[in-house]
């Protein structure tokens, strides 16, 4: 297909442009979308998509024009590849490549169903048609997300179509940059990537700093172990960020914008580059954009794998060529930021709000949402919850809805322990708060935080000191080790979690942790360092019996921590079949064929290669 | 930031160009000769050599005017680089929260002592690296493992090394993928845990 | 003006001064470690840590980078301060308990002895403040050395753990190594910086022979030094002691009755 125009030089030329793209469409009999996001690629959806797009391309009969989008995540990774088909908004699920021969007959040559790609009631076992009868759908609202998963991913011309860049036409034709200030402010959005600050204030801040040249700069370094929400969307509606710097560097008077990718997200990396690319092709980014007078341009940089580079001062420190060591921030990166001048910095979910805000008005925005938090939040969810993915909700979901509803409830239908939210800067959040809106204050006040969205659920099976200990883990081998109390204070930390853990705690045990983490929290140097012990003092907060358990009888009740519990076997349940008595590497097994077979505790070592060997779940953890 | 002026190519003595200067002087070129553009520069130079060779890292601070110490600093510092060379397969092991919750503690340890593999790390015979990373973003394949790109999900200890074992005897690791994905699922209905995984 | 009020004090600061050098100025000791005020500051050991008056609140900072922009009330004698600053010093105890100037700083701090296991390994005693690496970048302007790798794993070190190529011996990190970890040893006619490995032969006074400085540090100068060195450099190398008897030398055979006082030693 070709190209309609070469570079817009004008609001009327990129109307056209839309149009034109929208008249295409309408000749389109049948949009085939298949989820090429961060949880179906890993299952093959490429091979879906290749096997779909060969069969576009040779289809013989040319009477019906089949159009194949290669789309960023569409939400439920759970039941990835994911394939949406236009007309009739038809849900598949678990589709892999051998079944495109099948769906393309069914569905887009005739009109039926494959009834056994859709989903099916988990109860019921009814089948539902479109995502209207799935219920991980239910309640979603997509802003920041709205074109990730029904456009093609790497086509800017379905953005343009879909309305992009519509928002910068407006800021640039019709308002001028303290208006567009104002809006932003207006809207009360905060800040998507972890503090939560007001997005409009920082805005002003940066246009009032003094200092040229001045920068724009798009935090995609997500860092947060659990969360995928900033690479779904940088990867699946790259432009909605893109447009989003455009309109905060006319906002603020910048014309240099950067955006720092997580080094670990190449596809990300690869969808910027290519849309900047394409931008700068069309004039959607460059000098003179739209002939308003406005440019703008930015790069796209890689991080190099540390987590603390999104720290704000750390990736400016990074992007300047350096190692991503924090600074104080006394004087503020607004004032004295990357190249010690005027920096905007939001994380890219932060951004890919702005067009819709622009597009759709303040007051719009601003009604979605709770008092103080604005709009809606991206969430991955994940953990021990049936339905892993990717949602998009309005603030004030309460946490049993978006566990329960959206995500389907725990894994086996076990019972619900805790909720993890905010990444290794946030905390675990119990069963006895499920009920409380999610919002950025109120997710501070349970001891936790809104962070930049990972949202991971727990079960009963699993030990609240371990997880404590395995953020902490992770912090320790995160942080940059610029400033003591963060490097030896998370150690020190670290230590005493290892020997609760390991059943060599002590009674005071519980108070220096406690004490590390007020120290922490008053003299560590970045936000790193001082919410460093937020995951442990939400668990002691709320679990405090189980740190108890494992420091005063030696036990751990979830039956997580190796040697704090014991594998015995389950006689009415063993078949004697013998295999775990071959498996035990310390002969601890003893038992005649077919009969039950018993653990000697005094030899066992609590390896667990019992209970992993046995295919009758006839060992127990006790 | 001051941009130096790229002088001509400096000579190199060696007929293979261990000096990395060809190699170097374009990665160089392709940022402008920046110095703020070193870590992407950095990041081209493994991506060509699959290490940061010495020499390389000489030639770079030479040509751009940065002290050789800092760029050191700077390859220490960065999980994503490498000072030593990579083996022949990459195994990049999620250690993220979900992963981390189904096992990934133990299956890079069991990694770590069959191929005797350090984070970080190759093992002697130059078959693997071994990359743990914090989280890939796959958290519904949970425990995941990346070998030179292609994803095995649902893992445990016993299959991981089964994998990496079959891919160490063949050529290519998709090959190993359909026996592996058949053990899984035997594994996957053992104590009914797993079970839900895809 | 600004004015610094600490501890119920006023005193009158320059805008952008750092409330540790208004302290300093007017007698206040507020500990550091890896401050030193030829250098930027790094705020990286955390000893230094204040509260300031954020009406309504106190927010503990760092006095030794913290900007004086306008009137600002700092406590240093708090509880909260006290026991920061004693909780850092406690860490840093048990990540190098044998270092005899960290003791006698924390025993000042009232600190005579951490609870704190040893659980960070640090060579010979490096607290990481990172004078050494700034005093050779920033001074020096050499940067032999960096802080390298992350996190625990942290250590100070010339590129790729050997001795460096760029060191010229010159010593300079030795001198403001807080915890006696660098040092500049002497053997016979070979210098040796510890713990670097770097190593370069002495050179001596023409005169006397006793040993001057590191061959390096002269060569460096030759190349690099600002035109007075250069001069000095052209003349005859001597200590100090040959160059005043050969000053003093110079003056009486020139026939002054009134020969200078020999200059007192310094």
């Amino acid at each position: 297909m070709k190209t309609l125009v070469g570079k817009f030089e004008s609001f009327t030329d990129l109307e056209q442009y839309r149009s034109a793209l929208k008249d295409r469409a309408a000749g389109v009999d049948c949009v085939i979308r298949v989820c090429c996001g961060p949880g179906c690629i890993p299952k093959g959806a490429s091979k879906v998509y290749e096997a779909f797009r060969q069969a576009a391309e040779e289809a013989d009969d040319k009477t019906v024009s089949v159009v194949p989008k290669l789309t960023g995540c569409q939400g439920l990774c759970e039941c990835g590849p994911i394939v949406t088909l236009d007309p009739g908004g038809i849900f598949y699920q678990h589709v892999q490549e051998g079944d495109v021969a099948e769906i393309w007959r069914e569905s887009v040559l005739g009109s039926g169903v494959v009834d056994r790609l859709l989903h099916h009631d988990e109860k019921t076992g009814q089948a539902a048609r479109t995502t209207e009868g799935v219920p991980f759908y239910q309640g979603h609202q997509r802003i920041a997300l709205a074109l990730c998963g029904v456009i093609d991913a790497r086509s800017i011309d379905d953005y343009i179509a879909a309305g992009g860049y519509q928002a910068l036409a407006k800021a640039l034709g019709s308002m001028k940059p303290e208006e567009v200030l104002d809006e932003v402010y207006r809207s009360g959005l905060r800040g998507r990537g972890g503090g939560g600050f007001l997005t409009g204030r920082k805005w002003r801040s940066a246009r009032e700093a003094h200092g040229e040249p001045k920068f724009v700069i798009a935090n995609g370094d997500e860092g947060d172990p659990g969360a995928f929400m900033d690479r779904a969307l940088m990867e699946g509606a790259p432009h909605a960020v893109i447009e989003g710097m455009i309109i905060g560097g006319y906002a603020i008077g910048s014309s240099n914008g950067y955006i720092y990718v997580r080094d670990e997200y190449p596809i990300a990396v690869q969808r910027l580059r290519d849309a900047v690319a394409k931008a700068r092709e069309m004039g959607l980014l460059g000098e003179n954009i739209l002939g308003s007078g406005f440019s703008f341009d930015i790069r796209i940089s890689r991080g190099g794998g540390a987590f603390v580079c999104g720290e704000s001062t750390a990736l400016m420190a990074s992007l300047e060529g350096r190692v991503g060591e924090p600074r104080a921030k006394y004087v503020h990166t607004v004032e004295f930021g990357f190249r010690n001048k005027p920096s905007l910095l939001n994380n890219v979910e932060t951004w890919a709000n702005v067009p819709a805000i622009i597009g759709r008005g303040a007051d719009w925005f601003a009604g979605i949402g709770t008092a103080k938090s604005k709009g809606t939040k991206v969430f991955s969810l994940v953990g021990k919850v049936k339905n892993t993915g990717l949602v998009e909700v309005p603030m004030g979901m309460t946490l049993r809805q978006i566990i329960y509803q959206i995500g389907g409830g725990i894994r086996g239908d076990r019972p619900f322990k805790a909720v993890q939210t905010g990444g290794p800067s946030g905390g675990c959040i119990p069963a006895a708060y499920l009920d409380e809106a999610v919002d950025f204050d109120r997710l501070t006040e349970l001891g936790s935080m809104m962070g930049s969205g990972g949202m991971i659920v727990m079960d009963e099976d699993t030990c609240m000191v371990n997880i404590a200990r395995y953020f902490l883990r992770f912090l320790k081998e995160e942080s940059c080790g610029k400033c003591t109390p963060c490097r030896e204070g998370i150690a020190q930390m670290l230590h005493i979690l290892d020997e609760i853990v390991g059943g060599r705690g002590t009674s005071g045990d519980l108070e220096r942790l406690q004490e590390l983490a007020v120290l922490l929290e008053d003299t560590a140097l970045c936000a790193l360092g001082k919410t460093a012990a937020n995951p442990v003092l939400s668990t002691v907060r709320y679990f405090r019996d189980e740190y108890q358990e494992h420091i005063e009888n030696h036990r751990c009740p979830a039956k997580e921590c190796r040697g704090l519990f014991r594998y015995q076997i389950d006689a009415a349940a063993c078949t004697g079949c013998g295999v775990c008595r071959k498996k035990c590497p310390v002969e601890a097994i003893t038992g005649k064929k077919k009969e039950p077979h018993l653990i000697d505790a005094d030899k066992c070592t609590n390896c667990g290669t019992c209970f992993d060997v046995c295919r009758f779940a006839a060992v127990k953890k006790v | 930031m001051s941009q130096p002026q790229l002088g001509p190519p400096p000579t190199c003595q060696s007929p293979e160009h261990t000096c990395g200067v060809s190699v170097v002087h374009e990665i160089i070129e392709r940022y402008g000769g920046n110095p703020e553009m070193l870590i992407p520069m950095m990041q081209d130079i493994q991506a060509a050599e699959g290490y940061l060779p010495r020499e390389h890292l000489r030639t770079l601070g030479r040509e751009l005017g940065v002290p050789l110490s800092r760029i050191y600093g700077v390859a220490t510092f960065y999980a994503a680089f490498r000072l030593q060379p990579k083996g022949k397969h990459t195994i990049t092991l999620c250690m993220g929260t979900v992963c981390y919750l189904k096992g990934a503690d133990q299956i890079s340890a069991v990694i770590q002592d069959e191929f005797q593999v350090k984070p970080g790390g190759t093992s002697p015979d130059r078959k693997f690296t071994f990359a743990p990373v914090n989280c890939l973003g796959a958290c519904a394949l949970a425990p995941v493992m990346v070998v030179d790109g292609e994803y095995f999900g649902g893992l445990s200890a016993s299959s991981a090394v089964d994998i990496l074992q079959k891919i160490a005897s063949s050529k290519k690791p998709s090959e190993a993928v359909a026996k592996a994905d058949a053990k899984q699922k035997t594994a996957a209905q053992k104590n009914g845990r797993g079970s839900q995984n895809p | 003006m600004p004015t610094v009020t600490i501890d119920n004090q006023a005193f009158a600061a320059e805008v952008d001064e750092t409330i540790l050098q208004v302290a300093a100025r007017n007698g206040v000791w507020i500990p550091t470690l890896c401050y030193h005020a030829a250098l930027e500051p790094y705020a990286s050991c955390r000893l230094c840590m204040v509260e300031i008056d954020r009406g309504g609140w106190w927010q503990m900072v760092t006095a030794c980078n913290y900007p004086v922009r306008r009137d600002v009330t700092v406590r240093v004698e708090s509880e909260r301060a006290i026991r920061a600053r004693r909780g850092v010093m406690r860490l840093l105890l048990a990540r190098a308990p044998e270092s005899p100037e960290l003791r006698a700083l924390a025993s000042r701090l009232g600190v005579t002895q951490t609870d704190f296991p040893t659980v960070t390994e640090a060579e010979g005693n490096c607290i990481l403040c990172g004078l050494c690496v700034r005093a050779c970048e920033e001074r020096i302007g050499t940067a032999a050395i960096s802080l390298t790798g992350r996190g625990v794993e942290r250590k100070v070190s010339a590129p790729f753990g050997e001795p460096s190529e760029e060191c010229i011996l010159c010593g300079s990190c030795a001198a403001v190594c807080p915890v006696g970890t660098i040092r500049l040893e002497v053997h016979g006619d070979e210098w040796e910086l510890v713990p670097f490995g770097k190593k370069g032969p002495a050179q001596r006074c023409a005169a006397c022979g006793a040993v001057l400085t590191a061959e390096l540090v002269r060569e460096a100068l030759a190349r690099r030094g600002p035109a007075a060195v250069q001069g000095i450099l052209a003349g005859e190398e001597l200590c100090a002691r040959c160059k005043r008897k050969k000053l003093v030398g110079q003056l009486l055979a020139a026939g002054g009755s009134g020969a200078p006082s020999a200059p007192s030693e310094r």
